[in-house]
């Protein structure tokens, strides 16, 4: 038999447990056995119960905690409106782009078309090789479109500037964006606690909860506002704004 | 209306400020530089002699409202024109803005025509 093995049963356990059937005591003997054959059981089953009571305080704390209720009950929605938003700005910004860029495609063909038909005549000119009839006739021509050429680039002008206003949605969109995902981080951040929780004593636990309460100053920025139209608190675009600050005395 | 001032655009996202400048440049403005926001815009206004500011509010680090603040509040740098671009659109903040002395103030999306209308109204009350 190697040293190292532990005895289930001592010499001195057993003939006490004889001793014990002896006279008679059957419970005592009852309770030795069950000693004997699970040591430390009593400590397994405490720890068993510590941990249900950790888990209930725990679900109970995060019933209660405002910080996760406010996620679920209010910023999860508020999420999934603001990344609706995004979508609904994007496509707008693409289509705005693309309509624009399809207005100013014919206006190239266009004065390219042109050019086309005058360039010969032109280079006639410039060789010293066109006749008089022929030189009234082009002169004409450049004067038509020259001037057509003048209100086409202003137009031109305007689409690209409108090409150019869409893309803001870049920065509203990312602002609302960054607003998401510092929710998921928040969620993220709720979760590990959950996780960990079950790892630590309750006390341990209560003490890392985070004690954020949302203090909004009274100028936070709140980035673009999605629901405008239904909030008493937020201007509803530029004229509104004049308005305000012309009743401010600007 | 100096069209060869000293601007500073100043705005997190580069897609925006790219967006300002090239209006200002259709405008006719080509001295034009740029901030990612109010505490790099800080040092290069007390560095530079800029003539006007245009400035988003909601910004990483230091914002809008506070830069503009700290302009007033900076002997040499407070009679720089300030204008606001932004998405903030609360009355409360657009108050907040006109107590701290804003000259102008823009809620996004807007349109090349508000900015040159903004501009000019800017220039005009100083004369």
């Amino acid at each position: 038999m190697p040293a190292t093995t532990v005895p289930l049963i001592t010499l001195e356990q057993a003939k006490e447990l004889v001793q014990l059937l002896e006279i008679g005591e059957q419970e005592v003997a009852n309770q030795l056995v069950q000693q004997l054959g699970t040591p430390g059981s009593s400590e397994l089953f405490a720890e068993v119960g510590k941990i249900t009571r950790q888990l209930h305080d725990s679900l109970k704390n995060f019933q209660i905690d405002p910080s996760l209720s406010n996620i679920l009950q209010e910023d999860i929605p508020d999420a999934k409106k603001r990344l609706n938003h995004v979508i609904d700005m994007t496509e707008q910004a693409a289509n705005r782009t693309m309509d624009a860029v399809e207005s100013c495609l014919p206006i190239a063909d266009e004065i390219t078309k042109q050019l086309g038909q005058l360039m010969p005549q032109w280079q006639k000119l410039m060789q010293r090789d066109l006749p008089l009839a022929e030189f009234k006739a082009l002169c004409h021509d450049i004067d038509g479109f020259l001037q057509k050429t003048s209100s086409e680039s202003l137009r031109l002008n305007s689409l690209l500037t409108d090409v150019l206003m869409a893309q803001d949605f870049q920065d509203l969109t990312g602002q609302i964006l960054r607003r998401v995902i510092e929710l998921v981080r928040e969620v993220e951040e709720s979760l590990i606690g959950l996780v960990t929780a079950f790892g630590k004593s309750s006390s341990q636990f209560l003490e890392q909860q985070p004690v954020k309460s949302k203090t909004k100053t009274l100028v936070a920025a709140e980035g673009p506002i999605i629901d405008a139209a239904e909030r008493a608190d937020v201007v509803n675009g530029q004229d509104d704004v004049d308005d305000l600050l012309s009743s401010l005395g600007f | 209306m100096n069209k060869n001032m000293k601007i500073l655009v100043v705005d997190d996202f580069s897609t925006m400020r790219r967006i300002i400048k090239n209006l200002l440049r259709d405008l006719g403005f080509t001295n034009i530089s740029e901030a990612d926001d109010g505490s790099t815009a800080l040092p290069m206004l007390q560095g530079g002699d800029f003539d006007f500011v245009v400035t988003d509010w909601n910004m990483p680090g230091m914002q809008g409202i506070d830069l503009l603040r700290a302009i007033r509040a900076d002997a040499k740098l407070k009679h720089i024109p300030v204008m606001m671009v932004t998405a903030e659109a609360k009355k409360e903040q657009i108050i907040a803005a006109a107590q701290a002395g804003v000259n102008g103030y823009i809620v996004k999306p807007f349109t090349a025509a508000t900015l040159q209308e903004k501009l000019a109204k800017v220039f005009e009350r100083i004369g």
